[in-house]
Order: structure tokens, then sequence, then C-alpha cells
């Protein structure tokens, strides 16, 4: 076993006051509440505002996630909600898809329409709580419509609304795929943060460190991508969109991923503060002090979740969870026993709630702000990640920023080389997983954990009522909104398409067909698969 | 057939799955083991796994799947037996249950790796299982002429 950290620097027996000789309290910590944010946002830390308590929902149907959704909330889920999209609006297209229909409600809320969200949201409330929408980049400009027109047509007051339904155009370098190319997404990403800026919407956007870290890079490298993302982004917002900074700023909420190192995830949380603090003040000039203070989210690590021992799995949310909290999170759904297996069960949810509801409840640990600070190892990790972290960032620069990085294919190598190298760590040894390549038992003396089943069955019900329901809508109206945004669409990369996804949302459009006519207009198939034709004529 | 061919093996994703870090790692260390590991990468239909198959003249299909559902992989079987290329060797590696692993192996995939299984297992058993076929293959060929 090597003693070393996640990203390879050798740990000491033993950290003294030489290893933070340079270390200043004002300069580099600071009181929590204070530049530049190590320690947290908050003087009073969780005694002000607990973090969000809650699991990530989502499979088969809109009907059958609404059901969840309440479940979680008797099982002590508070603060917010939090969804995640199926395969089908991950890309996106309709449940009627000849490949979409074997897929629909897989490992997600099929979203495909304004009626799904309608179904998904019944009986639930739209405030006071956050509502988080996660999906893909092409994805979220429709959630972000859902949420204005469902606002509008409810009498809901839209600056009530908080949480986040849009993402970030990068996932498809770490496995959380749309499948539209770079440019769309980029387009898609501008035109729904821009629109969310300039009409006062608390919604947030999505930056996913998580699937960086999920996809096999180590925690510097993540922390790296991070800032490289955070950098690009902002840089586009406000050179390429006229915005400023300080709205922009509110914009992006980070969900980073806690995996096992406790003491480097707790390092690199307060690390990510502190970089984000520098770069919003020194680089972008912010002016206003909530600019500074980046929203930091944790879903502890669905990776470090073994498919052997599966009770072990228990024991690896715990002490993820602890570092997410110790670390200063705004939010957190922590990982399920049953992650490697299957979407989780009704025990495995309620196990990771409670494991939430334990640490926040009977240990203490949520009742004094950033407790490590001033502790040799913790600060020295701090300092250690970040500059390892810089170096990750620099080199992202080097090659032009985060566009053109993943437009070389650089951050795609960064992530296989990981991967690989991540491999041959646990085959050799190098990385200890219990059960896995130490205290191994065979696969019949294992405890049976429950399982969740989607059934093939499932997705095809789905796929037909979908079908039949499309032929009840008003067709006039779907055409001529979709032929207002194929219009909009021939405009250029700077015309705004929100409003009239929109418009084209609230007349009950599918999310296949809007993409499809966003690509239709753009030179592109209307199907990314080219299996269907483009049913609408606007020429 | 040649002792001395390379084992072909087909490595990929299925349908709409993008998780792709499992079907990386396993192509490479294939590679690495001196196979010849033709990577389809994301949104392969079973019909188009089955043609490549066809085109590639493949020993091996490799499935990497992270899904809830798993009716594609077993559409690449039946597609498989329709066309009698039943000497071609189906594996899946991914996130699935033992009671989906059982149900798997019932239609027709020959093995099922879950998430942490070995690079050397996998190895091995494709180096034994298609080296048996085609002694089996031989001996076939053998008795009919």
């Amino acid at each position: 076993m090597k003693r070393e950290t996640d990203y390879g620097h050798p740990i000491k027996e033993v950290y003294g006051p030489e290893d933070v000789a340079g270390l200043s309290y004002e300069r580099d910590l600071g009181d929590p509440g204070k530049y530049p944010y190590t320690r947290g946002y908050y003087p009073e830390g969780y005694r002000g505002r607990l973090w969000t308590q809650r699991m990530t929902a989502g499979l088969i149907s809109s009907a059958e996630t609404n059901k969840v959704l309440k479940k979680y909330r008797e099982m002590g889920e508070r603060g917010g909600m939090c969804v995640i999209c199926d395969r089908t609006f991950a890309m996106p297209i309709d449940a009627d898809h000849p490949i979409g229909r074997k897929e629909v409600g897989v490992l997600g809320w099929p979203g495909g329409s304004l009626l799904e969200f309608e179904t998904l949201m019944d009986g639930i409330p739209m405030t006071g709580q956050s509502v988080t929408l996660l999906s893909t980049c092409a994805s979220g400009p429709l959630q972000l419509a859902y949420i204005v027109v469902y606002c509008q047509k409810n009498g809901i007051n839209l600056s009530e609304i908080h949480g986040a339904a849009t993402s970030y155009p990068f996932a498809n370098c770490f496995g959380q795929c749309d499948c539209q190319p770079l440019d769309l997404d980029l387009k898609l990403f501008l035109d729904a943060a821009e629109y969310t800026i300039r009409n006062g919407i608390k919604m947030r956007t999505c930056l996913l460190s998580q699937h960086a870290q999920e996809s096999g890079l180590n925690n510097a490298q993540a922390l790296g991508v991070e800032m490289a993302m955070l950098n690009e982004l902002c840089g586009l917002l406000v050179n390429e969109r006229g915005l400023d900074f300080d709205d922009v700023a509110l914009l992006s909420f980070e969900l980073v991923s806690i995996g096992m190192r406790f003491f480097e995830e707790i390092a690199k949380m307060r690390a990510l503060r502190r970089m984000w603090a520098k770069v919003a003040k020194e680089k972008f000039k912010a002016k206003k002090e909530r600019s500074l203070q980046l929203l930091m989210a944790v879903h502890t690590s669905g990776r470090t979740m073994t498919y052997q021992q599966p009770l072990n799995n228990i024991v690896r949310a715990t002490i993820e969870t602890l570092a997410g909290v110790i670390g200063g999170c705004t939010a957190m759904d922590n990982a399920c026993m049953d992650n490697p297996q299957a979407e989780p069960s009704e025990l495995a949810a309620r196990m990771s709630l409670n494991t939430q509801h334990i640490i926040s409840d009977e240990t203490g640990v949520a009742d004094v702000v950033d407790p490590l600070a001033g502790s040799y190892f913790v600060e020295y990790l701090t300092n250690k990640v970040e500059e390892e972290a810089y170096k990750v960032w620099n080199d992202i620069e080097a090659q032009g920023g985060m566009v053109a990085a993943v437009k070389k294919g650089y951050i795609q190598n960064m992530v296989e080389k990981a991967m690989r190298e991540r491999q041959r760590e646990v085959e050799t040894g190098e990385r200890v997983i219990i059960g896995v390549n130490k205290l191994v038992i065979p696969p019949e003396d294992d405890f049976e954990i429950p399982i969740k089943e989607v059934k093939i069955e499932d997705s095809e019900k789905e796929a037909r009522r979908i079908e039949e329901w499309k032929k009840t809508r008003n067709m006039a109206l779907i055409e001529k909104s979709l032929s207002q945004l194929y219009k909009d669409a021939q405009k250029g990369d700077r015309f705004n398409l929100m409003p009239s996804i929109i418009e084209a949302v609230r007349v009950y459009a599918t999310a296949g067909e809007i993409m499809g006519v966003i690509r239709k207009a753009r030179g592109l198939s209307y199907d990314p698969f080219n299996m269907i034709e483009c049913p609408f004529n606007f020429e | 057939m040649n002792e001395k061919r390379k084992i072909r093996v087909i490595v990929s994703m299925i349908g709409l799955d993008e998780h792709t870090v499992g079907g990386v790692v396993v192509s490479s260390f294939l590679r690495d083991a001196g196979m010849e590991v033709i990577y389809l990468g994301t949104y392969k239909t079973p019909e188009m796994i089955v043609q490549a198959a066809i085109q590639e003249d493949v020993d091996v299909i490799g499935i990497s799947s992270h899904a809830s559902n798993y009716s594609q992989i077993e559409e690449v079987i039946d597609l498989l037996r329709k066309k009698n290329m039943n000497d071609v060797l189906v594996i899946v590696g991914g996130t699935i249950p033992k009671k989906q692993i059982q149900r798997l192996k019932e239609r027709g995939v020959a093995e099922v790796f879950p998430p942490q299984s070995s690079s050397k297992s996998i190895v091995d058993y494709i180096v034994s299982h298609v080296r048996q076929r085609e002694r089996e293959l031989k001996k076939a060929h053998k008795v009919q002429s």
C-alpha cells in the first residue's frame, strides 16, 4: 500500500509547524465569512442553515419519480429535492424514438416535455425548497423553460424559485453525455445562462467537477479542471454576452465529488473556496462579496462504492458524508450502497438519508465551523492540492483554455490516462479496496441486498403512452412555435433561443422536436441517430 | 483457423449508454495482452454491433453496460443466432445485479464480469474459451473431411 495522496504526493508520518511555515491566518484562511473564505462563507456555519439533505431521484416515469420524491420527503429529505434525467432526455430524444423506446426511464427521469414536468411536480412545492434538476447541457434549456412556463401557468413568482436547471457544456468528456456537438452545447449553455441572468432568475447552472473525478481524475486534477471550466465559462458570459461578472458569479454551483481520502477531500473543498475567491477578486474584479463565494454541493462518490460486499458501502458513504460536512457544503446527496448494482432501493435510499441525519443530529460535527482549520496536516494538504490544481489549470490554459483543450482531445486523454492508472493501482494492490483486492470472499458468500429492477416492458409502456399523447396535441400551435424556433436558430450563435424554446415548451412541443428543429436549422440532421425524419416542413 | 491468429475482440457500449470508463480500460488491457481490439465507442445499436462483428471477423463481442434494463444485449444474442454466428463469444461487463447476470447467461451470454473484475480474469477467460472453440472447430472440420 502506497502512502501518498490521491494525486501521488508522498505523505509523511507526522506534520508540524514547519510544514505550514509560510501560512498567514489573515491572508490564507480568514475567519469564517471572511476572504478568502477557506473556512467557509458563514460565521455561524451550519447553525444558521443546515446543509440541504437530499437524495437524487429519477427512474421509469414522471409518475414513479413523483412518488419517490414524496417518499424521500417522508424519509427525511429536507431543504431541497434533486432529480436526474434518464437516457432519452439526456440526448435529448423522445421516448418513442426507435432507440429511445428501449431506454425510457433508464437511470433517471424521462422529462421529454412540459407534461412530464407537470406530472413530476404534482403535489410537490416549487418554493420553500431548492429544486435541482440534473441533466445534460442540451436538455438544460428545456428544463429552464419548464420552470418558467410552470410558474407562469400556476401563478408562482419565478423570482422565488431557487435550485438549478441547466448544466455545463463539457460533460461529454466525462461520460455524462448528450449527443450534441460541442459548439451547439456551448451555445445552448450561454443562451440559457444569459436568459437566466437577464431575467433575474435564481436558478443556477451545475458545474460538475464530480463528473471529472468520477471518470477517473484525481483530486488535484478535478480541482484544476473545475477552475478551468469556471474561468472559461465566466469569461465567455462576460466578454461574449456582455454580462456583469457580479451577476455571472452567482450562476454556477459546483458539485464536488467526495471520495475516500478523508483529509484530502476536506482540503480540496477548502482549497476550492480559496481558489475561486482569488480568481473572482483578482482576475474578474468582483465588486460584490457574494461573487467571491462559490456555492458548493457535495455528491459522495459512486465510484468508490463496490459491487462486492455492498454493506461495506454504508461505511464508505458515512466516511465520505462526514468529510463533505466537515468540508462545509451547502447541499449533499450521498451515494447508496447499491450504487454499483442498480438504482437506489428504498432501503438503500433510507440508509443514505439516515447517514446524513445521524451526522447532523447525533455527532455534534455540525456545531463548529471548519473544525479542522489549524491542523498542520489539513492546512498542508489544502496548500498542496491548491498548488497541484494550479499546475493542472495552467496546463489547460496553455492549451488555449477549456474549450480548446476539449477540441484538441487534451482533457479526454487526461481522463483516459487517469482511469488506466487507477485500474493498475487496484490490480497491483497499491490502492487497497476492501472486498476487492483485500479480504475478498467468494460471491456465493456475499450478503444479498434488495435490488430495484427496471424491465424493458416499463420502457415500452412509457414509449407507448408518449406516442399516444403526442397525437392529442394541438399540432397547429406546435408547428407555429417550432417554425419560429427554426427561423431564430438560423440567426447565428449570438441570437438567444430561450424565448422561442419557452414558447415551444408552452404548447407541449417535445424535447426531441425542439432539439431536432434547432439541429436542422444549423445544418445538422433532425435526428442525431439518423433514424427518423423531421416531421415538420418550414421551407 | 490459424492458431497464431490474434484474437479479435469488439468492445462496445450499447444503445444510449455513455459510461465509457469500463470499455476504455478493458480495451487497453486486452491490447496489452496481444489481442486485436476494435473499439466501437458509444451509441451503437445491436444491429451495428453485429454488423461490425461480421465485417471485422471477430472471435469475441465485449459489451460494456451501465444500465437498468438489458434487452439490447439480448438482441445482440438473437441477431447472432439468426445469422448463424454462434461461434462468436459474447461477454458483458458492468454494473449488473446477480439475478440479471443469471438471466443474461441463460439467454446465451458466455460470461458477465461485474465491476472491479481483474484484467487477468477477463484475459484468461477470453484466451481459454476462444482457443477451445478453435480446437472444437478444427475437430469438426477434420470429421467432415
